[in-house]
This record gives structure tokens, C-alpha cells and sequence, in this order.
């Protein structure tokens, strides 16, 4: 592989590349971590055995290669078939045949393969309907460990325009004018941060990627590191290019072993054709980009922590007074952006500010890839302009809530977000309107909670969460989660006490005012939000009550007849005999032998199963 | 940078160095801010939160807290900041209830909370990880314990639980603990610190038994004069240099 000695030697490559024969049909196949889970490696491999006995391996009019993240992971394995655009779900091995034989050799729809014939494309799904995939825009379209593929769709475009016209102060310009905000929790206004890097004083500036993605249930970032690595790299060459930083770090969790390997490739290849380290492009600009892989720690996504981590130090963080901008890594000036803030970057210097405010609203323009999980119908990575509605992510995209259930709440921003109720559906998904409602755009994960989901427990079980990430450094954070937590604990228990409401938003609140690091000053927010949208539920708690049936010991069952057709799916479930009832005919709980376990709630398919108070309880009310 | 920078802390008038501590500028003033993890000798870490000052509405920990700004206005003792600092010496207090330092401390912020809470759910161990046993370590080159673990689980620890293999036995983390959780026993000949036990070296010059042979070891020296006998030392060797330059000025 020849060096790029020149902008102009690299566009020509590209303009070599589309002006070959491509392949006439390409079956990608879905390596996003959800469909990897769920068996997408052995399709692939299914689908390459099928081909050898074809004969098709090393035809290169046919093409099958595994993808970036289509998407939609709940009916993964997911395989789309270009350029028909035919998209197959929840496919196995032993479709490889049809697969093979008649989707790619003929681009025929595999009979029995897809639900709706007639709307056989990704884009005819709701799913994708209120979608703009800019970020992931290439998933699904390029072989992420191909140098190629990324230069075929666009890649590198900008690196060659900055390096070869725009110059550092313009790339620049096009970052700070895009209005980009840090996508990895904060939503900084990004070119503020460059600003501050390029008049920074002291050598060598360093430029960070924030791979560290610690938020359960969330993998945009992940799926972004694994389906197009070459986008994260080109943008951070872009911002060490006009910033003048000379080195970076990409920190990536250790969990992410698929990441890691992708990003190490990617980062290999383009230093082999000179797009990274020295004498980028046959230019004089040079920069140095490595990788570290963290430990696990959640702590260390909040960037002082990272930094210490990434020094070889103990991942805790530092007061901050001084922005890491004029003092961060090894004491240097530093930059530290979420990977998909990077990934933004090359767009917006290719196309200019004005393509970027194309979408969005003015104070949050872009897009955002979100992670979409829990009670709805399609979990999955959905990217929505920002300013896009909760009801759009939650009714449009997801299909609303599994099973027919009711709306409760959703959470987000990862366990130090916040839980918003479904009176607040038409909110708009952007920085600042979340965060005034209590919650904040995090690293961008949703959660959709049913009515069987209690608040109380949710806010127990982040704060868990919490506790046990919690570093150990300052006093509020360490022993005053636990506190808060035994609380919560007992609230859930039915060890609850009259007052403990007003003592867990007193107690978290000197929490928010009083810790040392972002993540300890937000740890209170699963407590604070909770209860500022739910505290007639921790009321009832208090008196050992839980109305969503979840916390067990503090409910009873019980059944509208007007609604129990007799099914008898509770009769079934329930452990310990306590429904009684014929076929068809109205089922009745039987409290002295109830155990209020909760078994029979979720089974109820009409919605006459309701947790009503104890006996006991409503007298101690009264 | 300017070189010097001005504003007010608690209304008075204040002039400071640029990016002196606000810590050191209030106590210039006379103005008293209740510390811990804090310690003169020791790189400041702001773990402990008791320092907490208002600045602009906002907390932070005065021992970090760079003045930067013309015109600043810090409010070292306002009901923000005590209600803060109830809620640190709350917790802090209910790890090591028989501290005399926290329970002094304590007093004062009584009305904000600080006082023992038997729903507390902590170990009452002692230990308010403060970590200043750590940073002396680590500053006398030793390194022989640190702070491990994380979350409520953190705690000072020698390597493995094991007796500390690169301690000195030279006490500066027990000295320096404001809590006084680090125990020690000098008996005559040995000492007893961290499940180690020390031979202590005598005195050349008066046979007091003060340092231990690693610490000696460790400065590269098989014996030292205790404190006071190297005072006296020193105090002789100034008195002599003295009687030179004063007969020399004589002439």
C-alpha cells in the first residue's frame, strides 16, 4: 500500500475507486453488538459457507460482509440486501440458502424472510420513518475494517479539503459556527473547547476520545467504535489539525475487546496510507493517535477521572477549577470529546456549518444517536434530529410500549439521569430542555418504564448503581449515596418511615451541592426527579404501599371482574394457589394466602389485574 | 495573567497573588475555614469537602480554589456554605463518632445536621478516607500504603492486607491523621505500626530510642541524633559561627 503523498494523490484514489466496477449485489449483514449477541457472527458464517458452495467466494460481482449496527436490535440478526434495499429480520443460519441463492444472486424477496412483501425496505419500517442517520449513516453500508469502503462513502473528504485548502483557522471556524454540543453528556458547546485549545500556552496539546461508555443498557457509542472507526479518527486528525495538537487517545473500555480491535486496525491502516502520524498527506502536519483501554470503571467517563487513567494513575478525578483546556493531561492543554462528538466533525468541515443547522433546533442543532431499551416494542439505536419529541423516539421509532401497557416514565441519561412521566411525551429531546426537567441527554440511553415499574425502585436501583461506581474520593459521594440508598431500600421493603421522603430530597440535594466531580453532583438526580414527578408513590411507600406491584410484600392483587374474562393465565402463574376461579368466569385473589410476589400481574392480558393496598396497611392509614 | 488580583471575601476587602488558594487568602485575612484532608505539607486533594466556600452561588473547596478573577466575591461562612459543611461533618462524624477533632468541629455545625445518627449505615471504623496517611506516604517516597477499593468499600490499605513491606515505621501517617484512627505502640526498643513491628536505633549522643532502622536506612544513614540533641547541635554550631562574625565585625 502506497503513502498519500498529497491531498490531490488521495482524491484521485477515491475518484479511482468509484469509477470501478462494483459489486452487482452486496448482502451485508448486521455486526452491530445487539445482533452479534443474538447469533448475527454465525449468519455471517453460514451465509460464507453457502456462498463457497456457489462458488460465489472471490466473485467479486457478489458481495457478503458483515456491517455496522442497522439498528433495530430487537429482531435482530438484521441483513440488508443492496442495492435492492431488501432488509431481513431475526434471520439464522438456516436461512443462508434463500439468502444466498435467491436475495443475493437474483435480489428476489426470500419467501417466509420478510413480513410485509410488499414494503420489503428498512425505510417503509416506523421504525426508521422519523429517522436522520448522519452519525451512523454509514452503518449498514461499508465493511468498518475497510480503508476503502469508508474513502467510497465519503471518507476522508474533509481531511483532504482542510489540509489542502481550508487551513487549521477556517476547519476551525466551520466547528465553532456548526454550534456541535459534546455529545457524551454535558453538551458543552464544542467550539468553545477548541477555542480554548488553540490559545492554549504549553507543549504538546493533546486531543482525547471518550470510548469509556459505562451507562448500562447504552451502546451507541460502541456500535459507532465497531461500525465506522475511521469517522471517529478522521475527526480527531481534523481537530488535531486545527488545534494543533501534535497526540491523542482513544479510551475505550476494556469490555469493548470488538472496539478496541477495530479502532487499532482502522488506526494501523490509515497511518500505512499516511493519513495519520507523521507528515500527514506529504504535509509537515503531524499526529499521533493511540489507544488506552480502561478498566471498567464508571467513573472514568467523567474526563479528570480519564486522564488520571489514562497517566496510570488511580481513575479518580480532580477538582477542576482549571479547565483541562490549559491544564489537563500530564498538565498539558487537552481536549477530551465523546467519540460521536468526533464523529460529527468530519461532516460539518465538509459540508459547513449551515448543512449541520440544517437539523435541529438553534441552540441544539444535529442530530443524536440514542439508545433506545426497556418496556417498548423495538429497542434499538435510533438517531433523531435534536428538538425531536420523547413521543417520537418512544411512540414512532419504538412502537410504544411492549405489551399494550400503559406509559409511566421514561429515564434518561444513563443512572445519573433522570425519570421524566408520560405527561411530559411531547418534551423536546435536546440538552437544555432535559436538563430543566430534572433529567439530562447523558451519553443519549432512554429508558421506557411500564406501569408495572416503580419509582421507587428504579431510583433504588440507580442509586445502587451509583453507590457501587461511586469512586470513594470525597466524603458526599462515598458515604452519603449509601445513606440514601439505605433509605430507598427500606422505602421499597416496607421499612419505610413517615418523613423519609422529605429527608432522601434533603439529603440529595446537599449531595448535588456539595460533591467534588460531576458524576458525584448528578448522583442525586434518579432521587430528585423521581420525586419531583412521582412523590405521591414514595407517600405510599412511606405507608407501605407500592400501586405497580413491583416491591414486593407492600401490594395485593387484586381483580376487576368486569375485566377478568377467566383465562386463568394468573390462576397459572400465581405460586401460591391464592387466584381461584372457573374458565371464563371472573378469578378472585385470596389475600390470607397471597404472597404479593407479583408473579400473576404481568400475565394479565386485559388489564384487570391491579396491586391494590393491604388490608393491613389501609388500616394503619386510617 | 495579572499578578495580583482583588475582590472581597466575606465583604472585607482582598488582595491576593494571582491563583492563591482562597484558603490561604482568607486565613491572610484572619478568616477562619474549618479543614481536614487538608495539610500544609501535602499536595492539596479536596476529598473531605470541609473547606467548602460560596463563590459567585457556587460551593467549592477553598483549598483548590484558584482566585483568578478580578472583583471576586467569596462568602466563606454564609447558610449555604454551613449547610454544606453540616452535611460533611455529618457523614464524617458518623464514620469516626469518637474523634475529638470532628466531634469539636461538630459543635459548631450541630444545628446543620451534624450530629451521630443511629440510621447511619456505615462501619463507624474511624476512618474518614481523607487520605493524608497516603499523600505522606507517597511524599516520604515510601509508598507503603495507599487508598484502595472504591465506593463506601475504599479504605487505607497495605498492599495485599499484608504488614507493609516498604514501611519505614517512621509514624508520619499516624502523626498526620486527624482522626487519630492509626494506632502505634512504642515500647522501649521496638515499635508496633501497621502489623509490623521496628527496632528502634539509639540516640548517639543521649541514647533516646526515636528513629527505626529502616528510616535510617532509607536517608542512607546507620545512626541520627534524636530531635533534641540535634537542635542543641545546631544551636551550638550557630552560636559558634556567631562569635566568628561578631569578632570579625569588632575588627
Amino acid at each position: 500500500m502506497t503513502r498519500f503523498q498529497h491531498a490531490d494523490g488521495l482524491l484521485g484514489h477515491i475518484k479511482g475507486l468509484k469509477g470501478a466496477p462494483q459489486p452487482k449485489r452486496t448482502l451485508w449483514v448486521c455486526g452491530g453488538p445487539g445482533c452479534l449477541a443474538a447469533g448475527g457472527a454465525k449468519v455471517h458464517e453460514a451465509l460464507l459457507n453457502e456462498a463457497e458452495k456457489a462458488g460465489l467466494l472471490g466473485n467479486p460481482g457478489y458481495r457478503i460482509s458483515l456491517t455496522g449496527c442497522l439498528g433495530l436490535c430487537e429482531r435482530g440478526p438484521l441483513a440488508e440486501i443492496r442495492p435492492e434495499g431488501h432488509f431481513y429480520q431475526n434471520v439464522g443460519p438456516g436461512d443462508a440458502p434463500g439468502l444466498v441463492g435467491e436475495a443475493l444472486l437474483e435480489g428476489r424477496i426470500v419467501e417466509g424472510l420478510i413480513k410485509d412483501p410488499k414494503n420489503p425496505t428498512k425505510d417503509s419500517l416506523a421504525f426508521y420513518k422519523p429517522q436522520e442517520r448522519r452519525v451512523m449513516r454509514r452503518l449498514g453500508l461499508i465493511d468498518p475494517e475497510s480503508l476503502d469502503d469508508y474513502l467510497l462513502h465519503g471518507g476522508y473528504e474533509a481531511l483532504a479539503l482542510a489540509l489542502g485548502s481550508l487551513g487549521p483557522g477556517e476547519t476551525a471556524r466551520r466547528v465553532e459556527e456548526s454550534g456541535l454540543r459534546g455529545r457524551g453528556g454535558g453538551g458543552f458547546p464544542a467550539g468553545r473547547k477548541w477555542r480554548a485549545l488553540r490559545e492554549s500556552v504549553g507543549r504538546p496539546r493533546y486531543v482525547l476520545a471518550n470510548g469509556d461508555e459505562g451507562d448500562p443498557g447504552a451502546f451507541m457509542n460502541r456500535a459507532l467504535m465497531e461500525g465506522d472507526p475511521f469517522s471517529i479518527i478522521e475527526g480527531m486528525t481534523l481537530g488535531a489539525f486545527a488545534m494543533g495538537a501534535e497526540a491523542g487517545f482513544i479510551y475505550v473500555r476494556h469490555e469493548y475487546p470488538l472496539s478496541v480491535m477495530r479502532l487499532s486496525k482502522a488506526i494501523r491502516l490509515a497511518k500505512d496510507r499516511g493519513l495519520l502520524g507523521e507528515g500527514i498527506l506529504g504535509s509537515d502536519v503531524g499526529f499521533e493517535l493511540g489507544i488506552v483501554e480502561g478498566g471498567g470503571a464508571f467513573v472514568c467517563g467523567e474526563s479528570t477521572a480519564l486522564m488520571a487513567s489514562i497517566e496510570g494513575r488511580e481513575g479518580t478525578p480532580r477538582v477542576k477549577y482549571v479547565r483541562s483546556t490549559e491544564a489537563g493531561l500530564w498538565e498539558r492543554p487537552t481536549l477530551l470529546q465523546n467519540v460521536e462528538s468526533w464523529a460529527n466533525v468530519p461532516p460539518i468541515v465538509l459540508n459547513g456549518p449551515e448543512w449541520f443547522r440544517s437539523l435541529g433546533s438553534k441552540d441544539n442543532p444535529g442530530t443524536k444517536v440514542f439508545s433506545l431499551v426497556g418496556q417498548v416494542r423495538d429497542t434499538g439505536l435510533v438517531e433523531l434530529p435534536l428538538g425531536s419529541r420523547i413521543s417520537d423516539l418512544v411512540e414512532l421509532a419504538g412502537g410504544g410500549v411492549a405489551k399494550g401497557r400503559a406509559l409511566k416514565a421514561v429515564q434518561t441519561g444513563g443512572p445519573s439521569g433522570g425519570c421524566l412521566p408520560a405527561s411530559l411525551m411531547s418534551l423536546p429531546l435536546d440538552f437544555d430542555s432535559l436538563t430543566k426537567a430534572g433529567a439530562m441527554m447523558g451519553s443519549g440511553g432512554l429508558i421506557v418504564m411500564d406501569d408495572l415499574s416503580c419509582v421507587v425502585d428504579v431510583a433504588r436501583y440507580f442509586t445502587a448503581f451509583l453507590t457501587e461506581e461511586s469512586c470513594g474520593k470525597c466524603v458526599p459521594c462515598r458515604d452519603g449515596l449509601p445513606l440514601l440508598l439505605g433509605v430507598l431500600t427500606g422505602l421499597t421493603k416496607g421499612e419505610g418511615r413517615a418523613g423519609d421522603t422529605g429527608l432522601l430530597v434533603r439529603e440529595a440535594e446537599r449531595l448535588k451541592a456539595t460533591a467534588l466531580c460531576g458524576l458525584g453532583q448528578s448522583a442525586a438526580n434518579p432521587i430528585l426527579s423521581t420525586v419531583r414527578y412521582f412523590q405521591e408513590e414514595y407517600l405510599e411507600h412511606e405507608r407501605g404501599f407500592c400501586r405497580s406491584g413491583r416491591c414486593q410484600g407492600l401490594f395485593v392483587p387484586a381483580i376487576d371482574p368486569g375485566a377478568c374474562t377467566g383465562c386463568g393465565l394468573c390462576r397459572k402463574a400465581c405460586p401460591a394457589a391464592a387466584i381461584e376461579g372457573k374458565a371464563k368466569k371472573a378469578h378472585k385473589v385470596l389475600p390470607g394466602k397471597c404472597v404479593s410476589c407479583g408473579s400473576c400481574l404481568p400475565k394479565c392480558r386485559f388489564l384487570a389485574l391491579k396491586p391494590a393496598p393491604r388490608a393491613d396497611t389501609v388500616k394503619a392509614d386510617a | 495573567m495579572p499578578e495580583w488580583v482583588k475582590g472581597s471575601i466575606d465583604g472585607i476587602p482582598a488582595k491576593a497573588p494571582y491563583g492563591t488558594s482562597l484558603l490561604h487568602a482568607a486565613r491572610a485575612l484572619g478568616i477562619d475555614i474549618p479543614t481536614l484532608c487538608h495539610h500544609e505539607g501535602l499536595p492539596p486533594d479536596g476529598n473531605c469537602r470541609l473547606c467548602l466556600c460560596e463563590v459567585s452561588g457556587k460551593l467549592v473547596a477553598s483549598c483548590m480554589f484558584p482566585l483568578r478573577d478580578q472583583g471576586f466575591a467569596a462568602l466563606t461562612g454564609s447558610a449555604k456554605v454551613m449547610d454544606a459543611r453540616g452535611f460533611v461533618l455529618y457523614l464524617m462524624l458518623n464514620r469516626a463518632p469518637k474523634s475529638p477533632r470532628l466531634i469539636r468541629l461538630a459543635h459548631d455545625y450541630e444545628a446543620y445536621g451534624a450530629r451521630v445518627d443511629p440510621r447511619f449505615p456505615l462501619d463507624r471504623d474511624g476512618c474518614v478516607r481523607c487520605g493524608r496517611c497516603a499523600r505522606v506516604c507517597s511524599l516520604q517516597a515510601s509508598e507503603a500504603i495507599d487508598l484502595a477499593g472504591r465506593g463506601p468499600g475504599r479504605a487505607v490499605l497495605a498492599p495485599f492486607g499484608r504488614p507493609p513491606e516498604d514501611c519505614l515505621g517512621c509514624l508520619a501517617c499516624a502523626l498526620n491523621c486527624p482522626t487519630g484512627r492509626i494506632a502505634f505502640q512504642d515500647d522501649g526498643a521496638t515499635r508496633r505500626v501497621w502489623d509490623r513491628d521496628f527496632a528502634l536505633v539509639p540516640c548517639p549522643a543521649c541514647g533516646e530510642r526515636r528513629f527505626t532502622k529502616e528510616q535510617l536506612g532509607h536517608l542512607g544513614v546507620e545512626s541520627a541524633l534524636c530531635p533534641e540533641c540535634r537542635r542543641r547541635a545546631m544551636a551550638r554550631e550557630i552560636l559558634a559561627a556567631d562569635s566568628v562574625i561578631s569578632y570579625k565585625a569588632r575588627g
